[in-house]
C-alpha cells in the first residue's frame, strides 16, 4: 500500500449485506470509501486487509475474493473474539474501517502454466477463495485447477454450493470431505468422509509441475506439507498462507513474528521451503 | 586548540544553558529512590554518577501507552502527542545506542508519526561512563549517536558535537568552554561487549536453555527495561459519546498472549518464549535480520528476580555451545 496519509490510518467503508454460511460464519460485502480504492484494487490473492469495527478494533481479513468492478469487497469472518462479535452484530450500513491491502500473496506470475492444487481445511477457504476465483477467471493462464476442502461436517462447509456450481461449468476439479456425516438430503453434492490427508494419499496429479496453496489449522500444515512434498511436490511450491495476529500490519509491532520473519510483511503466505528452519512456524 | 573542554565547576551553568534549549531531563533519584530519567527541578538533583536508570530512555520516544487514533463522526484520525522540546542529559553510550536501533525501526521508510515528532522533539546530551559489573560492555566509548557527548576526562568532560543542534548548544556555551588542559589524556575506549549470535545457538541442545525456563518466571521485567524493546499491542475503546480511541501500549513477548491466535498458541512454553526472546535480541528481525539489538546496558540481567544471564549462554570469552560432545 502507498504511504502518504499513513498507512496505519484506516479508511471509512460500509457494511452493504451479509450472508450467513454457517451457524457462526458469514460473508460480508463491504464498500470502502472512494479514495480507498485505488490502494485496495492493488490486492493479490493471498494478502490481507486490516478490518476495523469502529470502537471495537482491527482484525487482519484476508479477503475471499478480489475487490470488484465497483470496489466492493467480501470478507468471510468467523465470530470468533471480541472485533468480529461486533462484525457480526453489525446492520447493513454500518460505519466500518480498512486499510490494506498488507503482505505478500501468491506468486501468481510463477503458478502460471503450472497445475494448481488448492488444499483447504475450515476457515482456510476463505483466503484461497481469491485465490481460486482468480486462477478461474484466468484459467487459460494455468494447468488443471483443483481444490480438496475438508470440514467438520456438512453443514460447517462454506461455500458448498457455490463451489459445486463452479465445479459443473468444468474447469474446477473439486474433492469435498468431512470429519463426520449426518444423513443428507439428496441431491446436495456429495463429500467423502475422512481427513484432508486421507483424499490426498488417493489422489493421482502431476507433482513434478504442479503448485499446491494450503490454508487450514496448524496441524493441518504439518501433515499435508509432508505429504505433498512425499508425493513430489518441491517445498518451494509448497505456498502455506498462515495465521498470526497481526496488530499494526506493517511490520512494527511484532506481534505476528514467525521466527526472524514477520508474518505481515513476509507473509502471510510463505513457501513451506523458508518455514523448515522454524520450529514454530507451523 | 579548540575550546571543548568544561570543567567540572561550570556544570551548573552548563545545565542552565542546555535549559534554554527545551525543558531539561536528567536522571535523578524519583521519590520512590528509584534512579529515573526525569525533569531536573534543580541541578543538584542531577546523578551523574549513576550507573542506570530502571527505564530506558525509549520512555521518550514509545510513551507505555499512547493514543494513534480516535474516531469520531465516521472516520479515524491521527492523534497528535504535540510534545514539548526535551533535552536529555546524562544519557549513556549504550542508552544512546538504543534509541538509534529504535530510530532504525520508526523511522526508516515510512517514519511512524508519533515517533517522527517526539523524536524531533528530543535533544539528546550523552555522557561516558564506567561500566559495573551488569553491564555487558568492556569499557565505556564516546558516541555520535546524540546531538552532543560529554567524555568525562581529568577535572571535567571533553565535548564533541555530531548535529547542528548539538553545534548550537556548544556555541552557546561557549564561555564556559576552555581549551582542553595539556595535562588530560584521551580516556581508553570500550566496546559493547554483545556481538549478533548465530541463530542455530536457540535450538541447539544446550542444558542452560531448560535451566533457564524453568526459573523464568514470565515478569516480563527484562522487555520492559530494554532500551530496543519496543513490541506493542494495539487496542480501541468506544467512547460514551460515541466513536472511540485507538491506543498502542507496550507489549511484552514473555507473556503467554504474546503468540496467541484464535486457535491457539504459537509459543505458549516458557522455553519458547525465552528461545523467541533470544532470537528477536540477538539474531536480528526482519528487516534488520542479523543485527543485534542489545545494547550491553545490563538492565535485564539487573532486574531480572531469578538471575537469568543470557550472557552464560553465549559463554562470554569462550566458544559458544555448539551441541553435546
Amino acid at each position: 500500500m502507498k504511504e502518504g496519509r499513513g498507512a496505519h490510518i484506516p479508511f471509512a467503508a460500509t457494511l452493504l449485506e451479509r450472508r450467513d454460511l454457517s451457524e457462526d460464519t458469514a460473508l460480508f460485502r463491504i464498500l470502502p470509501e472512494a479514495s480507498a480504492l485505488e490502494p485496495l484494487s492493488a490486492f493479490i490473492p493471498g494478502q490481507f486487509v486490516q478490518l476495523s469495527v469502529p470502537g471495537g478494533g482491527e482484525v487482519p481479513i484476508s479477503p475471499a475474493d478480489l475487490p470488484s468492478a465497483d470496489g466492493t469487497l467480501e470478507l468471510c469472518v468467523r465470530r470468533v473474539g471480541h472485533v468480529t462479535e461486533l462484525l457480526h452484530q453489525a446492520k447493513a450500513g454500518a460505519p466500518l474501517g480498512i486499510r490494506g491491502p498488507f503482505g505478500t500473496g501468491f506468486p501468481l506470475k510463477e503458478m502460471e502454466g503450472r497445475p494448481v492444487l488448492l488444499l483447504a481445511g475450515g476457515l482456510g477457504i476463505a483466503p484461497l477463495r481469491s485465490l481460486l476465483m482468480h486462477l478461474l477467471r484466468n484459467q487459460a493462464r494455468f494447468g488443471e485447477i483443483t481444490l480438496m476442502y475438508g470440514a467438520r461436517q456438512p453443514k460447517l462447509m462454506l461455500f458448498r454450493e457455490e463451489l459445486a456450481a463452479l465445479a459443473a461449468k468444468g474447469g474446477l476439479r473439486l474433492y469435498l470431505t468431512v470429519d463426520f456425516a449426518p444423513e443428507e438430503p439428496a441431491g446436495t453434492y456429495s463429500c467423502a468422509v475422512g481427513l484432508l490427508p486421507d483424499l490426498l494419499k488417493g489422489y493421482r496429479f502431476d507433482a513434478e509441475n504442479s503448485y499446491a496453496a494450503v490454508c487450514g489449522p496448524p496441524p493441518l500444515y504439518r501433515c499435508l506439507t509432508a505429504d505433498l512434498e512425499r508425493a513430489g511436490v518441491g517445498a518451494s511450491r509448497i505456498l502455506l498462507s498462515l495465521e498470526r495476529r497481526m496488530r499494526c500490519g506493517i511490520g512494527r509491532c511484532c506481534h505476528c513474528a514467525v521466527g526472524q520473519k514477520l508474518c505481515c510483511v513476509d507473509g502471510p503466505v510463505f513457501r513451506a521451503s523458508d518455514l523448515k528452519p522454524i520450529p514454530e512456524a507451523l | 586548540m579548540e575550546r571543548i573542554f568544561l570543567y567540572n565547576r561550570q556544570l551548573n551553568a552548563f545545565l542552565e544553558t542546555l535549559r534554554l534549549f527545551g525543558e531539561l531531563h536528567a536522571p535523578a533519584l524519583n521519590d520512590s529512590g528509584v534512579m529515573a530519567f526525569s525533569p531536573l527541578a534543580e541541578s543538584s538533583d542531577l546523578r551523574l554518577d549513576y550507573s542506570r536508570t530502571q527505564i530506558p530512555p525509549k520512555k521518550y520516544l514509545i510513551p507505555f501507552r499512547e493514543e494513534i487514533l480516535h474516531y469520531t463522526g465516521g472516520t479515524y484520525r491521527q492523534g497528535h502527542p504535540h510534545p514539548p522540546v526535551i533535552v536529555l542529559f546524562g544519557v549513556h553510550p549504550c542508552d544512546l545506542d538504543g534509541i538509534a536501533y529504535l530510530d532504525l525501526v520508526f523511522m526508516g521508510e515510512a517514519p511512524d508519526p508519533a515517533y517522527a515528532e517526539r523524536r524531533a522533539k528530543l535533544i539528546l546530551v550523552g555522557v561516558s561512563c564506567e561500566p559495573d559489573d551488569f553491564c555487558f560492555c568492556s569499557g565505556s566509548r564516546p558516541s555520535s549517536s546524540c546531538d552532543l557527548f560529554l567524555t568525562a576526562c581529568g577535572d571535567g568532560f571533553l565535548l564533541s558535537a555530531s548535529s547542528a543542534k548539538g553545534e548550537a548548544i556548544a556555541s552557546a556555551a561557549s564561555d564556559l568552554l576552555v581549551e582542553p588542559p595539556s595535562t588530560i589524556t584521551s580516556p581508553a575506549t570500550g566496546a559493547c561487549g554483545v556481538t549478533a549470535q548465530d541463530p542455530q545457538l536457540r535450538f541447539s541442545g544446550n542444558p542452560l536453555w531448560e535451566r533457564f525456563a524453568d526459573t523464568c518466571v514470565s515478569c516480563g521485567a527484562c522487555s520492559v527495561c530494554c532500551p530496543t524493546c519496543y513490541c506493542f499491542d494495539v487496542r480501541e475503546y468506544p467512547a460514551l459519546s460515541g466513536g472511540g480511541t485507538r491506543l498502542r501500549e507496550w507489549d511484552n513477548c514473555l507473556f503467554v498472549t504474546h503468540g496467541e491466535v484464535a486457535g491457539g498458541n504459537f509459543r505458549e512454553g516458557r522455553l519458547d518464549r525465552l528461545r523467541y526472546r533470544f532470537l528477536h535480541k540477538y539474531c536480528g528481525f526482519t528487516p534488520l535480520q542479523g543485527m543485534t539489538s542489545c545494547v550491553g546496558c545490563g538492565r535485564c540481567k539487573a532486574v531480572c528476580p531469578v538471575d537469568i544471564d543470557l550472557r552464560e549462554l553465549f559463554g562470554e570469552g569462550e566458544e559458544p555451545y555448539r551441541g553435546a560432545p
